[in-house]
């Protein structure tokens, strides 16, 4: 059996987790997790140990906005492993004013399955 | 190509600017040659700010005639330049019956160089002009005052420079050789004057342009003072300029707390010599020591309101084994026809510096035929001080006849957007980042720029076209950015 | 000049400023004018484009744009009166404002002001960072308006000087920029920012975090070309033979946030020196009868959850003092950190209102306790299994619990 000590990213409670686990790699099999303060801690953990994943968050270049750029997330956790493959499409892209939040744009970067969405409003540009 | 001037002034110190601006009178094709990229980045915008009256200098010293002279001329001076000084007068402490010695003494010295008002005040005259000031006798001169010495050495130069003298700044001198007419001065960045008469006021530099012309008699040994800058929270706990009675063997006036005349405080100088000519580094010991000292000089002060720590260099003759001061050289040669050099111009060297300008003029008189001009404007437009200096009524008027006035760019020091433009487009031309906070004041606040830096990069991005490679500091190579994000 | 009256004055149009003028508009104010110095509302949330607000409001990992936008929306949907691109100039004690535009300079007179201008950051000049001066110097704060307003890149390879969050979010987003951050480093024996930070934004990117360690001097005349760090001691003094350069082009400063109090002091209103904000009561008033001031120009936070709840009950506060139903008391009960606290808010109450005690401890420690005792009488008790200084505590106090007491006293056992 293996233990590892985690921080929760979860929420900013940043929970000191410890997980007890066997296998490594696929057949990693969770036996225990300790140090949580609410049920999500230990789902998170699984999560982590198994198939880690995070919410990538950059921006978007837009033409003719009132700001240059517009912050971008994507829609669901992606694998960690391609966090970079992800930036390589945010950083490709580009859009046109006006933007509106949770507007849908790029469609599953790096064959995610996820969504980049805006998290701005811009509006057009009067010059 | 080689292009013709009567005189070359090679420094763009207060000196130098004085010098250009005085000359600037007359029918003369004048310039001035200046490595940084602005005029007073050097001594002249990194010290005190405090205009001497004259009470340190043996009579008879070139310096004491200087000094008084030249903080008697500040007053017109400074109005036809807007720019802003106040004369608040200055306590010399005495702590002991030996210091009482000293202020007598130095009270006869500053009699004898004429320097007027001068009292000794027992604690209780003391106390009235400084609340809780510490000691049991003072020596109060009046005729000391507080400047914004950069503002000053700006002033002039702006100044000359619409009276018709060049300015060729990022000029570094590579080469000045003496052609028995006059001189042949060529610069890194490829410029390539003559002219009949050069003046030496390469300050920290200038003993290496003497040894240009074969002049190996001078040494400048650079002695830094460091300093720290109080937010203006404090402004107003100091009514007057507060120094100690000068110890022997000091190289400096000691440290001691200064006003400046926009509401700053400043903790410093402190004494100590450094190899390079552009060393500016403060030092860990130096600003423990100073925040030591300013605890001690200053109660209630708190370890949020530093703001800023600078150091500055001194031009000193008088090697570190001697310490001490020596006289300043406002020469003449003889030996080499033509050149006039100024040596050693450490402090008051910006009091003097409209003296030393006179004297300078002088000088060239003697070389070459003085007419003046009577297309001279002695007045720079603009006016004294800030927009946030007016009353309410004013201001409100100034925004309705322009609506820059209206937008604040610098939170801290509320500098407007009107303020920052007139800076960027400042007459001399200069294009950096610290030629803006030293014109408008903005980013030298409490917050560093950490507000107004992104707003001002914003308006030289859309009303300038600034691409991210544009923005520099203050040098070619001290860019702000590494380029765009996208 | 032009004098206008308006019942509610908000200063400042960040998650403080706009909770306050929802909450007050809310309670029945019908005149409410909020003032803005940027053109968009929002303040700094604008370019905190990472994620993790709302958690504790919404339920829901927001980004700082669609946290903040929330509010503007409900801001609008009220339809309060707001003045942008406005700048308060100066407020007095008698609750008179000149505010600047490109408009007009104009006097206001209100009935109550909330003060709510959030925080700025400590700069190298602040801390005192020795060596030279040169490009390539920022805060983290600043560094995020050029990377994520501005589309400027502030550097390539980067030093992190403090462990706060904000530091800590932009190592992270320089390193997906394309930006070779060396490390963070910080002077204290612990981090500054959030446990999860140091999780998602540093170890995700391999990015070593040094702790009692910091830089001793800067280096590079014209632009920043390396930095000398060190091993700090208990006393914050280098540890001598701990020395070595990092070269790097940038260094990023993450210090520290400090209260924005210059109009609050311009007002003639006392500042605590342990929150660097004004002393407040438990209805978040000054000692300037009607002027109230919440969010991070009160203290900082490190959740805008929470920020968002004061300044509601800010907002809400407000109205009732226009109403007539708050005053100053006859006398207050003083509140004071004993052992363990840094600092407690508000820091006296009327013991007419329940109240939410907010406070920070002193140093990490695990499984205490924090107490607050009116003498020997237990007031409140709150367990805790990890207490640090970084994580705002706070504890719900009912007013029966107040009645008869002289002062709190709020320690960790």
């Amino acid at each position: 059996m293996s233990k590892k000590e985690m921080t929760c990213i979860v929420c900013p409670n940043g929970c000191q987790l410890e997980a007890s686990f066997e296998n490594s790699g696929p057949g990693l099999q969770v036996t225990e997790i300790t140090g949580h303060l609410c049920e999500k801690g230990p789902v998170w953990a699984e999560q982590e140990l198994t198939h880690p994943v995070r919410t990538v968050i950059s921006s978007v270049q837009v033409d003719g906005g009132d700001l240059p750029l517009v912050s971008v997330r994507t829609d669901a956790p992606v694998p960690r492993n391609m966090i970079f493959d992800v930036m390589k499409a945010i950083k490709a892209a580009k859009t046109t004013a006006p933007v509106a939040i949770g507007q849908v744009l790029i469609r599953q970067p790096a064959g995610t399955g996820c969504n980049i969405i805006a998290t701005k409003n811009i509006s057009t540009r009067i010059s | 190509m080689e292009k013709q001037y009567d005189v070359c002034i090679i420094g763009a110190g207060v000196v130098g600017n004085a010098v250009a601006r005085e000359l600037s009178r007359y029918h003369l094709r004048a310039a001035v040659v200046e490595k940084e990229s602005d005029v007073s980045m050097g001594t002249s915008s990194r010290n005190s700010g405090v205009i001497h009256s004259g009470i340190h200098y043996k009579p008879g010293t070139v310096r004491a005639q200087l000094n008084v002279q030249g903080n008697a001329m500040m007053t017109d001076l400074c109005r036809e330049l807007k720019v802003k000084i106040q004369y608040i007068g200055k306590l010399t402490i005495a702590q002991d019956e030996e210091d009482i010695q000293t202020l007598h003494s130095l009270k006869e010295q500053g009699e004898a160089n004429g320097v007027p008002g001068l009292e000794i005040l027992d604690a209780e005259q003391m106390q009235k002009i400084q609340p809780g000031v510490g000691g049991i006798k003072a020596l109060l001169s009046p005729s000391t005052g507080i400047i914004c010495p950069y503002g000053l050495a700006i002033g002039l130069a702006e100044n000359a420079h619409a009276n018709g003298v060049d300015f060729y700044l990022s000029h570094e001198v590579s080469h000045i050789s003496s052609t028995g007419q006059g001189f042949r001065v060529k610069t890194v960045a490829g410029a390539d004057l003559s002219c009949s008469v050069l003046v030496n006021a390469a300050g920290l530099y200038a003993d290496r342009l003497c040894r240009m012309l074969g002049i190996t008699e001078y040494s400048i040994y650079p002695c830094r003072g460091e300093y720290l800058i109080l937010d203006k929270r404090l402004q107003g706990s100091l009514n007057v300029l507060v120094y100690p009675a000068p110890r022997k063997g000091g190289a400096g006036l000691g440290i001691h707390l200064t006003n400046t005349v926009d509401g700053n405080i400043l903790i410093g100088p402190s004494n100590e010599y450094v190899d390079a000519a552009d060393d500016y580094a403060c030092t860990a010991q130096i600003i423990e020591l100073l925040k030591k000292e300013g605890h001690e000089l200053l109660p209630g002060l708190s370890t949020s309101d530093f703001i800023r720590n600078f150091s500055g260099l001194r031009p000193k003759q008088t090697p570190p084994e001697v310490k001490g001061f020596k006289d300043f050289v406002i020469e003449s040669r003889k030996d080499v026809p033509g050149f006039i050099n100024l040596v050693g111009i450490e402090s008051p060297g910006l009091t003097c510096s409209p003296a030393i300008a006179l004297m300078v003029r002088d000088m060239v008189a003697e070389r070459l035929p003085l007419r003046e001009k009577s297309s001279f404007v002695a007045e720079r437009p603009g006016r004294v001080g800030f927009f946030h200096e007016l009353p309410p009524n004013e201001q409100a008027e100034l925004v309705e006849q322009n609506s820059d006035y209206g937008e604040i760019v610098c939170r801290c020091e509320q500098i407007t957007k009107k303020e920052v433009l007139d800076a960027i487009q400042n007459p001399l031309g200069v294009k950096t980042v610290a030629a803006i906070k030293y014109r408008s004041r903005a980013m030298m606040g409490r917050c560093q720029g950490g507000f107004c830096l992104p707003r001002i990069v914003q308006i030289l991005q859309k009303d300038f076209g600034y691409r991210p490679e544009d923005y520099i500091l203050n040098s070619a190579g001290s860019r702000l950015f590494a380029g765009s994000v996208r | 000049m032009n004098t206008i009256k308006h019942d509610v004055v908000v200063i400042g149009g960040g998650p403080a400023g706009l909770a306050a003028a929802i909450a007050a508009r809310k309670n029945g104010c019908k005149d409410v004018l909020l003032v803005e110095r940027d053109k968009r509302l929002g303040g700094i949330l604008n370019q905190c484009i990472h994620d993790g607000f709302g958690l504790h409001k919404f339920n829901e990992a927001l980004t700082g744009p669609e946290y903040v936008q929330r509010f503007i929306d409900e801001f609008n949907s009220l339809g309060i009166d707001s003045m942008l691109s406005t700048i308060v100039l100066s407020v007095d004690g008698k609750r008179n404002l000149y505010v600047s535009s490109r408009k007009s300079l104009t006097r206001i007179e209100a009935g109550a002001v909330i003060l709510s201008m959030g925080c700025r950051e400590r700069t190298a000049g602040a801390i005192s960072l020795p060596g030279t001066r040169p490009a390539g110097i920022y805060t983290a704060g600043a560094a995020q308006n050029f990377i994520n307003l501005q589309n400027i890149m502030v550097g390539k390879k980067v030093v992190i000087l403090g462990s706060g969050d904000i530091g800590m979010i932009m190592a992270r987003r320089m390193t997906l920029e394309g930006a070779k951050v060396e490390a963070v480093f910080e002077i204290l024996p612990y981090p500054s920012g959030l446990a999860r930070n140091i999780q998602q934004c540093l170890h995700d990117y391999d990015i070593p975090l040094y702790l009692s360690t910091s830089v001793i001097e800067i280096h590079g005349k014209e632009r920043v070309t390396g930095v000398t760090v060190a091993g700090i001691d208990k006393n914050f003094k280098p540890i001598s033979g701990t020395e070595r350069y990092v070269p790097c082009d940038t260094i990023l400063l993450s210090v520290g946030l400090i209260p924005e109090n210059e109009l609050t002091r311009g007002a003639g209103i006392a500042i605590e020196s342990r929150t660097s904000g004004a002393g407040v009561d438990d209805a978040f008033m000054t000692g300037v009868p009607g002027i109230f001031s919440c969010g991070n120009v009160l203290h900082v936070h490190d959740l805008v959850d929470h920020v968002s709840d004061e300044a509601s009950l800010v907002g809400e506060y407000a109205v009732r003092y226009l109403d007539g139903e708050i005053k100053t008391p006859e006398s207050y009960i003083r509140i004071e950190p004993r052992q363990g606290v840094r600092y407690v808010l508000p820091q006296k109450v009327s013991g007419m209102r329940d109240f939410t005690l907010s406070l920070r401890v002193t140093t990490p420690s695990r499984d205490r306790a924090v107490w607050v005792k009116d003498g020997d009488r237990k007031v409140a008790r709150k367990k805790l299994i990890r207490l640090h200084p970084a994580e705002m505590i706070r504890i719900n106090i009912k007013k029966e619990k107040l009645q008869g007491a002289k002062m709190l006293e709020v320690s960790v056992e």
